[in-house]
């Protein structure tokens, strides 16, 4: 296995790297107090990751192979660039209940997490990645600009929907670059850290806005459970990454709320950017975490507007003006019907299955008995507005409802389960006054 | 309902929820996953993708695909694939396995007229016959000029 096992050596000393350097970048996004260090975790990887995508274009602009030095001349500025816009301590850093208060039911769940994450490292790493949509999109582009050294010359083929954005591509481009070699059994290995890292924010975020240990791990441990998302399937594509992606921007809109919440504008914006750089619907989350915010946001609602779309949008031009304007080609505005939306519905409740719908219905109940507080409810919206829409886009779909259901719905819409189990787990956090639900 | 009923209720719903999950991961295939590993893990990455899923439609066409990848002349600039069913799961393989060379179906390209200068000719499934200029004979087939002077 030696051949697999130092080449996972290479991927993961590069991913390990970046994430030093993303780690230190960090402090210019949280407290540098304790309760904020597991969520830290999470999001020194995001910034690894955003270093990462990011150093590949930006070397192109430079006119300069994508390699070493750009890479460390770009972490070298983001880190000094943190160092002078670094976030106090939070004034509202809470205590926490120790993690040792029931010992056995945690010794439990934090297995169950080491399984979750353990059965998915297995599944990623079995064989080169394979899935359809890795070989004709995120795959093949990563590949074309890694072996091109630059931006191909010729467009990307039509079927590897040049209009969807570049993030992962440049990930895969920029671990190569690095690497020095397109391995891609070995940059599998990215997919089990994202999990790693939605995990840790998930627990992170849930402790330090007061839930038990309980249920953190609970959460952490349903999440690294969810084989829907979590699968070899979905190894190599978009989903994964959008569902880390989500989670840190639906975390970070609920902390956008708090006037105190030291950094929780700038997180709102560097995650806002990650979306809309991962997947199309990016954009989209990041639309209506700005409405949600101008809803909800009270006397910083305009501030956390400010925070949550620019930053996409400006993401989103920049493809724009590479690419230029390319249409949805899976979808046309002018076949929506009625009858179009119900053959939708339809088929999505069929694809559901009846153990899917038991999940759901405990899911439901889950978020019914919580208690109603608006950080949690600003990430549950956030998840409807995104299912609403995935329920309703194959109505407009080229090839047909059914079709776009049955290919795509369960595992967008599963890539929305980290932002909904956060938001249902604060339900039962422990409010201002005490309570529990 | 009283308050103490919520909570009970609300732990019965995320264990049976864990449970749902965890019965539904595919602990029957970790014996093949890990056999596959120990089979494949020491192997150079051609030969772990082709005993890989993402070839198991056609393994022969990858073994063609990685064979012409290694043949074709420095200034290749597309690849046009002859004699290959013409479906979306081999034209995505080719386009992934060639990249970052154009990838396309030869018919319809000498259909519309003549194929870009540097092109490539990759015929699966046969040798070449004596009026054909192989630039490379493979065991899946051969490359020939697409553009032959």
């Amino acid at each position: 296995m030696s051949a697999l096992v130092f080449a996972l050596v290479r991927v993961g000393g590069v991913v390990l790297a970046a994430s030093a350097a993303g780690w230190i970048v960090a402090r210019a996004l949280l407290p540098p107090d304790r309760p904020f260090r597991l969520e830290r975790l999470g999001w020194a990887f995001a910034v690894g990751v955003a270093l990462l995508e990011s150093f590949v274009p930006l070397s192109f602009l430079a006119g300069a192979r994508p390699g070493g030095i750009a890479f460390a001349i770009l972490a070298g500025v983001c880190v000094l660039a943190s160092l002078r816009l670094r976030v106090p301590r939070s004034r509202t850093s809470p205590r926490l209940e120790t993690w040792n208060s029931r010992p056995a039911a945690h010794l439990l769940l934090s297995l169950l997490v080491v399984l979750g994450v353990a059965l998915y490292l297995l599944r990623a790493l079995t064989e080169p990645m394979w899935s359809n949509d890795f070989v004709a999109i995120w795959g093949l582009k990563g590949k074309a600009i890694f072996l091109s050294g630059g931006m191909p010359a010729e467009r990307f083929p039509g079927f590897s929907h040049p209009e969807y954005p570049l993030g992962l591509p440049f990930l895969y481009a920029g671990v190569a670059f690095l690497t020095h070699g397109w391995d891609d059994h070995a940059m599998a290995l990215l997919f089990p850290l994202f999990q790693i890292a939605t995990l840790a924010v998930a627990a992170g975020w849930l402790r330090r806005r007061k839930a038990s240990p309980t249920v953190s791990l609970l959460v952490a441990a349903i999440l690294a459970s969810f084989e829907p998302l979590y699968s070899a399937f979905l190894t190599g594509l978009a989903e994964v990454p959008l569902a880390f992606g989500a989670l840190l921007f639906g975390t970070a809109l609920a902390d956008a709320f708090e006037p105190a919440e030291a950094g929780a504008l700038r997180r709102l914006a560097l995650a806002a950017a990650i979306l809309a750089a991962t997947k199309n619907e990016g954009l989209f989350l990041a639309a209506a975490g700005c409405l949600l915010g101008l809803a909800l946001g009270g006397r910083r609602r305009w501030k956390i507007a400010a925070a949550a779309l620019p930053a996409a949008l400006l993401v989103h031009l920049l493809h724009r003006i590479w690419r230029g304007s390319l249409p949805l080609r899976d979808f046309d505005l002018g076949l929506f019907s009625l009858e179009r939306l119900l053959r939708s519905l339809a088929t999505a409740a069929a694809v559901v299955g009846p153990l899917g719908w038991i999940g759901v219905l405990l899911v439901v109940a889950l978020a019914v008995l919580g208690a109603r507080r608006r950080d949690a409810d600003t990430l549950v919206a956030l998840a409807g507005c995104a299912a609403v829409v995935y329920l309703l886009l194959p109505a407009f779909a080229v090839r047909g409802p059914e079709w776009m259901v049955q290919t795509t719905l369960t595992r967008i819409a599963a890539a929305l389960a980290p932002l909904a189990a956060a938001g249902i787990g604060l339900g039962y956090a422990r409010a201002a006054d005490g309570r529990v639900a | 309902m009283s308050p103490s009923t919520r909570p009970r209720l609300a732990a019965v719903a995320a264990v049976l929820l864990l449970l749902l999950l965890l019965s539904s991961q595919p602990l029957a295939e970790i014996p093949r996953r890990i056999r596959t590993l120990e089979a494949y893990g020491g192997k150079e990455l051609a030969v772990r993708r082709l005993g890989g899923s993402g070839a198991a439609f056609d393994r022969r066409y990858f073994s063609f695909l990685e064979n012409a990848r290694r043949r074709l002349p420095r200034t290749t600039t597309a690849v046009l694939l002859s004699g290959v069913p013409e479906d979306e799961a081999h034209l995505y393989l080719a386009a992934y396995q060639l990249a970052p060379l154009t990838v396309d179906f030869a018919r319809p390209v000498f259909e519309a007229g003549h194929p870009a200068t540097g092109a490539v000719i990759a015929v699966y499934g046969r040798q070449p016959s004596e009026s054909e200029h192989a630039i490379a004979v493979l065991p899946e087939g051969f490359l020939m000029a697409g553009d032959p002077p």
